[in-house]
């Protein structure tokens, strides 16, 4: 899932419209605007949110309103904090190392 | 967003830039610290110069690491390759890895910046990552193994 998630965000014009809809809930006409992306590139990656569970649609009238979903970035966020953890866990590796030669290359200090 | 935006860590050390300098581009160095916790790194052949070729092997070495390779069907020997791709001696390099060995997911190319900044008698070092671009994580976490070595990871660390 989270592999799918980065992938899904890998592309630029959709985290334009994932910056977009950070504000708040956005029929496609007010995302074309703020992301400065031509409608029909809209409505494809639209999609592909939605599919990807990123994104929520709902009709209101005559329109569609589309929302993000907070689930996914939780996952992500869940990711990135054990990513960080692994290489804060390496850089103490690396600082004992470095302990380590140092104590090694001078061993009467 | 979160997500999108690249890691940055960041160590100060009480060493010379050269002795942090030669952990990241001597084979010696980089053997003495580089690669998730169960795994050992043997390199052979580090050309620390722009362009210049990094060639090593991650080899499972705890009984957690091989098990778990084991469990998702890898080798217990991971060939890994990349290159150097910016390098200004004793401030900043860019490594490039390319990430071909796990079955099912297109390789890409995942670059990392280290930059050391000498401050006294210490040296801060800034590490730069950018996730987004290292989805095989997300892989091996998927399939447990992750996880595993982040608990092993913690009890190590200070």
């Amino acid at each position: 899932m989270q592999l799918d998630a980065f992938q899904t965000l890998a592309d630029p014009t959709r985290r334009r419209i994932v910056e977009s809809l950070r504000k708040g809930e956005r029929q496609v006409s007010e995302i074309v605007r703020e992301a400065g992306i031509h409608q029909s590139g809209v409505s494809r990656h639209l999609g592909i949110l939605h599919d990807s569970g990123f994104v929520t649609v709902r009709p209101e009238g005559q329109r569609r309103l589309y929302a993000l979903r907070p689930e996914p970035f939780r996952e992500l966020e869940g990711w990135l904090s054990q990513y960080r953890n692994l290489w804060e866990a390496r850089l103490d590796r690396f600082g004992a190392a470095l302990e380590h030669r140092r104590k090694a290359r001078r061993p009467k200090k | 967003m979160t997500a999108v935006q690249n890691i940055v860590i960041e160590r100060t050390y009480r060493a010379t830039v050269q002795e942090i300098w030669d952990l990241w581009t001597t084979k010696d160095g980089f053997e003495s610290w580089w690669g998730p916790e169960g795994f050992r790194v043997e390199v052979h052949e580090l050309d620390a110069r722009v362009g210049g070729a990094l060639r090593y092997d991650m080899i499972a070495s705890s009984p957690e690491a091989i098990e778990g390779m084991k469990r998702i069907g890898q080798p217990p020997v991971v060939k890994t390759h990349g290159k150097f791709s910016e390098l200004k001696p004793r401030e900043r390099l860019a490594l490039t890895h390319v990430i071909d060995f796990f079955p099912g997911v297109t390789p890409y190319e995942n670059t990392m910046v280290v930059e050391l900044f000498p401050t006294g008698n210490s040296v801060r070092m800034a590490v730069t990552l950018s996730p987004m671009h290292d989805a095989s994580f997300s892989q091996m976490q998927r399939d447990g193994l992750t996880s595993q070595l982040t608990k092993l990871d913690r009890r190590f660390a200070r």
